[in-house]
């Protein structure tokens, strides 16, 4: 029970790699706050799975993206729990993995790539900026930001996605610099392709089958496969671990 | 493991009574067996000692009795030699302080104790060092001699391992008959200090003895007090009045009573590159000793304004207290020092409950705690242990009124300022009746040749016989080469 009477925050809970992080966080005895944009009913699905598993959760809603909704999500948790013990921003702005017919550079326009941007660092911005008075008073805290291994190994160029999580690494580097000296760890999961996933559901067996060949250990990663490294990030397991980039893809980037 | 603690020339082992008191930390255990003396041993001692004194130490240089002790102090230094070795091992099972800062400790206490510094702190009581030895030509006329107690008694308290050598030392400096009465928080380093002496220069070691009586223990304490020309007591304003009131009047009483030490840091020092550095020093002195020694930090003012606010600087000592929570355990509380730690801190949650203005850092389970107030605080006491209180101020000047009314209780302040404001702040501070300003992370380490509670530890401890000028030149006319 390594998250007894600790909170966690996980952002875009309600499917997919959030739900099972969600899952695995209350099975470790944690208050997991299952924050969701619009799938309440998915949402409310992981809270009763989450207290099935042994811990307690709470969905909230809140685009992460929007400021106002972030800060209000965290004051509730602030009336509810009173902490934040970590944070894992998770969402990110919807997006088709479609290698067949994935936009070539000169088909991807700025805002694509801003799109992006904002799914997966602005809404990490906010996020970070919201929980931080919470884990500044208490001295202490750990966020961890899903990036991808597509940064490492760009096996296809998904540019705006992938250049966005690149940027997301980068913010985590200079965060975690600057957080260090006040007690809180800012890490990233970089996972490989994870299926089945919403994202993911279209991949082909051709496009799995070529990851497949080159992963030592030969197999396409699964949401409960990112939750043990998340975790991980997440508890004082890893208390002198900060500014790092751990991929979760069964050795295809070795770093 | 059974150790013996104090230094008793004359008395052998057996012809003495022990106590045992029972120590434990980190796992280990020792038993320190101390000497309860009969009043007739302790009065035979104490002609002992004053005899010795009086044959020997009075007539040895003042160089002479600094190159022994420098001798002394080295093989402390050694971490080879087998005294070091046994402080390194039993200190932090007797005091609870863990191994390294005992180890560091010791070494920055004893390095202040060297023939440099030795040299040092007699000249900085004493213009002509020689004047210990010799009558030596006065300024005015005459000549002018000093003396040392005849005997020197020495009442220690606390358990910081070390801080008796300062009042000791000063002791042998001035060739007093010594006798120290250590601590039952730490009875054995003065002892070992003692025999090592004793060991260089065994006639040396028979000037002084270690001694334990039990603490309030009226009846042992007088036997001692009446002995003694000159008493020097360490301790709570209680049993200083109480160690005075029963010195014989005409002996000399030199009390160091309990101080509350602060900081103060200016916004010149608050940017973001130096706040951390800063802070981490602040820790530091908050960790070293768990703030049992008087001249360790109990608050601290911080000066708005700067890029990074008393709020944020209160943060970063926080996290490095986290820090040295690490590399430098906190030392296992005793159930009366644990409930003062918590009712501190639970206090300051009530008010932080109760007002803006006022946050406590951390998590109450976390071996140290911080707590920042916005608006203006007096000086006070904090829970001890690595428990740091720090105030807002707008300027730094707005401290002097917060720490005046306390003058009996301050001696150290560490100041964080540019030299402009370094110097306007001391003179205030020294009105105020601070008698010490150093460096944030020398708070713990005073340099050789401090004054202690702003009083000549050496020039204290003499008297002056002076031969007047009169006596001069009437004895010039009693010379059988007068005309």
């Amino acid at each position: 029970m390594k998250f007894r009477d600790k909170t966690i925050l996980v952002t875009g809970a309600s499917r997919g790699i959030g739900a099972a992080l969600a899952k695995a966080f209350a099975a470790e005895g944690g208050l997991v706050i299952v924050n969701y944009r619009r799938s309440e009913a998915a949402a409310q699905a992981v809270v009763e799975a989450c207290r099935a598993a042994g811990g307690q959760a709470l969905a909230i809603a809140a685009d992460v993206t929007v400021p106002e909704e972030v800060a209000a999500m965290v004051a509730v948790i602030g009336e509810e729990a009173g902490r934040i013990d970590a944070v894992v921003n998770n969402a990110f702005a919807p997006y088709v993995f479609d290698p067949d017919d994935r936009a070539r550079f000169w088909e991807t326009p700025w805002s694509a790539y801003q799109a992006q941007v904002d799914g997966a660092l602005k809404a990490t911005y906010h996020v970070c900026q919201a929980v931080l008075p919470l884990m500044r008073q208490r001295g202490r805290g750990a966020i961890v930001n899903m990036a991808s291994d597509l940064v490492a190994r760009p096996s296809i160029a998904y540019h705006d996605y992938t250049t966005a999580k690149a940027a997301l690494i980068g913010f985590s580097r200079n965060l975690a610099t600057e957080l260090g000296p006040l007690g809180i760890r800012v890490n990233c999961v970089a996972p490989g392709l994870v299926y089945p996933t919403d994202a993911s559901r279209g991949t082909r067996e051709a496009v799995k089958d070529m990851l497949i060949a080159q992963t030592p250990l030969g197999r396409i990663a699964t949401p409960e496969d990112v939750a043990g490294p998340v975790l991980f990030l997440a508890s004082d397991w890893s208390g002198f671990v900060t500014g790092q980039t751990l991929h979760v893809d069964g050795g295809l980037v070795m770093s | 493991m059974t150790e013996f603690a104090g230094h008793l020339p004359g008395l052998s082992t057996e012809e003495v009574e022990w106590r045992v008191l029972d120590f434990a930390a980190w796992g280990e255990s020792v038993q320190v067996s101390v000497p309860v003396l009969s009043e007739a041993q302790s009065l035979a001692l104490a002609a002992r000692v004053r005899e010795n004194a009086r044959a020997y130490l009075k007539t040895r240089s003042v160089a002479q009795i600094v190159a022994t002790l420098d001798k002394a102090v080295a093989r402390l230094l050694d971490r080879d030699d087998p005294w070091r070795r046994k402080a390194e091992a039993l200190l932090p099972i007797v005091t609870g302080y863990d191994a390294e800062t005992v180890r560091l400790g010791l070494s920055g206490y004893l390095r202040t104790f060297r023939a440099p510094q030795l040299q040092r702190f007699l000249a900085e009581d004493f213009a002509n060092p020689a004047v210990l030895d010799a009558f030596q030509p006065a300024m005015k006329g005459g000549f002018t001699r000093a003396h040392g107690p005849e005997l020197l008694l020495h009442v220690w308290a606390g358990n910081v391992p070390g801080l008796p050598l300062w009042s000791l030392i000063s002791g042998l400096l001035v060739k007093a008959g010594t006798v120290g009465k250590v601590a039952s928080a730490e009875p054995l380093l003065a002892g070992w200090f003692a025999r090592v002496l004793g060991e260089i220069d065994p006639r040396m070691g028979e000037c002084l003895a270690i001694v334990w009586w039990k603490g309030g223990d009226a009846d042992s304490e007088q036997v001692w007090l009446d002995q003694a020309d000159t008493v020097v007591a360490f301790g709570g304003n209680a049993a200083l009045t109480a160690i005075r009131d029963r010195a014989p009047v005409t002996a000399r009483f030199l009390a160091h009573g309990h101080k509350i030490g602060f900081g103060l840091v200016s916004a010149a020092a608050l940017d973001t590159r130096r706040a951390g550095p800063l802070a981490r020093l602040v820790a530091h002195d908050v960790m070293r000793y768990e703030q049992q020694g008087c001249y360790a930090p109990q608050m601290l003012f911080v000066e708005r304004g700067g890029k990074i606010s008393p709020r944020d600087f209160a943060e970063q000592v926080s996290r490095e207290l986290a820090g040295f929570a690490r590399r430098h355990p906190r030392r296992a509380l005793s159930v009366a020092e644990a409930a003062g730690v918590a009712s501190w801190r639970n206090a300051e949650e009530m008010r932080a409950f109760d007002g803006e203005g006022r946050v406590v850092l951390g998590d109450a389970a976390d071996p140290w705690s911080v707590v920042l107030v916005e608006e203006a605080e007096p000086l006070a006491p904090s829970g001890l242990n690595r428990t740091l209180k720090i105030v807002a101020v707008d300027r730094l000047d707005d401290v002097i009124p917060l720490i005046a009314p306390f003058r009996a209780f301050l001696q150290s302040a560490a100041v964080a300022a540019t030299p402009e404001e370094l110097f306007r702040i001391a003179a205030l501070l020294g009105e105020a009746g601070v008698t010490r300003i150093c460096a944030f992370g020398r708070m713990t380490a005073p340099e050789a040749g401090w004054h202690n509670d702003g009083r000549f530890n050496l020039l204290d401890l003499v008297t002056i016989t002076e031969i007047e000028q009169s006596a001069e030149l009437a004895a010039e006319g009693f010379a059988d080469y007068v005309d």
